[in-house]
């Protein structure tokens, strides 16, 4: 058969597609459980993180087993929308996972509150594709420890809960500076805090739970 | 080695460096090298799938239709830069999630296609491999140059080790991490580096 004829070009480019298919999908299929694992010590760790839990080592196992022993998970159902919430057991505080738009790609985290709502305890990233180097900068610990013990502004008219950036008071105690060189990500990072934790307010009861209409 | 690979391979490395003389792979270039961490992961993955792309352009390149040439050398890169994407996000995936995204865009870098059109797929497999390795170890070097610049100023860290005392002598140029920063370091180590290989090649009567 001629390599020019259309049948030549057809089956020797599905040939290859199909080699090529099988290809990837043997190493993904190779890396599947790596893949799990990994995603559920990320999302331990986070939780281990926001929660401050303290973790006996630094093993896949050691943070399942910190979350597993301090932290319930349920869920809250505002307008629609599911919350996925976490309380720690012997605390009293209460979590929450966070997520909107970043500047590239979705931004992901867990916001921790005190049992009455009333300060954010800590901010963990769960996931984001921000620019390396500059909106990426809102894993860093540098950024995300100015949030606590910051007071979110609930009754703040504009849903600026928690201000990131420039503010009429400098010294308001719901505002941190923004991340130098990433206003855009630093932005859209205070727009996913605030908006979610519009949907949380609306949908839990400090102390009770889940608020019922 | 044999002498005629190891002139392949220094040649792709050194006097035909992908970055400094033939300036392909900028963008990534300019993209990933504020952190030292993210450069390395960056170049294993262009350098494996430079190197891969190559070999097996080349043991296709005799049943290989010309029309659709082009077509067949972007699947196989595709392909192959998806392996290395699903590999990092297993490996490393801290790493994975800050250079996920360049990694997906490695399949456009003209460093990869440029080889396996200007080389692999007119030339037998074992040079081919040599030559997209050497490639890729060449866009590393000037690569890694550039961040081994830019983490230490921007940052004050190395492989996000913070460089010693760091506070009493540096202050943290944050230009330097952001995209200015690299135009900067990439012109210096260009022009240091050509400036380098015209006089060695003065002084070999080339």
């Amino acid at each position: 058969m001629k390599k020019t004829s259309p049948v030549y070009i057809l089956i020797f480019i599905t040939v290859l597609s199909i080699v090529f298919g099988f290809g990837i999908s043997f190493v993904n299929y190779a890396t599947e459980g790596l893949l799990k694992k990994n995603e559920a010590l990320h999302r331990n760790r986070v939780i281990a993180t926001a929660f401050m839990l303290p973790v006996a080592g630094r093993t896949a196992g050691d943070y399942e087993a910190a979350v597993r022993g301090s932290i319930e998970s349920f869920s809250l159902t505002v307008d629609g929308k599911t919350i996925q919430a976490f309380r720690n057991k012997t605390t009293g505080e209460t979590g929450f996972v966070f997520a909107g738009p970043g500047f590239w790609d979705q931004i992901r985290g867990i916001i921790v509150l005190a049992p009455d709502l009333s300060r954010i305890k800590n901010i963990a990233i769960l996931e984001q594709k921000e620019t390396p180097g500059l909106g990426a900068r809102i894993e860093e610990p540098g950024f995300l420890n100015s949030f606590q013990g910051i007071e979110p502004a609930w009754d703040s008219s504009g849903g600026e809960f928690v201000i990131i950036g420039p503010s009429p008071d400098p010294s308001a105690r719901n505002r941190i500076d923004a991340i130098t060189g990433a206003t855009q990500t630093s932005l859209a990072f205070m727009k996913a805090i605030n908006a979610d934790l519009a949907a949380f307010k609306k949908a839990y009861v400090p102390g009770k739970g889940a608020r019922h209409e | 080695m044999s002498n005629g690979t190891a002139k392949l391979f220094l040649k792709d490395v050194w006097n035909d460096n992908p970055v400094f003389r033939q300036v392909l792979g900028i963008c990534s270039a300019l993209a990933v090298t504020n952190l030292l961490s993210n450069t390395l992961f960056m170049c294993a993955g262009v350098t494996a799938v430079t190197a891969l792309s190559s070999l097996t352009v080349s043991l296709l390149r005799n049943v290989t239709p010309k029309r659709i040439r082009m077509i067949v050398q972007v699947l196989i890169i595709a392909s192959y830069v998806m392996m290395v994407d699903i590999v990092i996000r297993a490996m490393a995936p801290d790493i994975h999630r800050f250079i996920g995204p360049y990694v997906g865009l490695i399949i456009t870098n003209c460093i990869i296609m440029g080889r396996a059109e200007g080389f692999a797929s007119q030339n037998r497999p074992l040079p081919s491999l040599v030559d997209g390795f050497a490639s890729g170890i060449g866009y590393s070097m000037i690569l890694i140059t550039i961040a081994l610049v830019r983490e230490p100023m921007g940052f004050g860290t190395i492989l996000g080790v913070p460089l010693p005392a760091r506070e009493q002598w540096w202050h943290q140029w944050t230009i330097m991490v952001m995209p200015p920063g690299a135009f900067f370091t990439l012109a210096l180590v260009t022009w240091f580096a050509r400036n380098r290989l015209e006089k060695t090649m003065k002084a070999g009567g080339k």
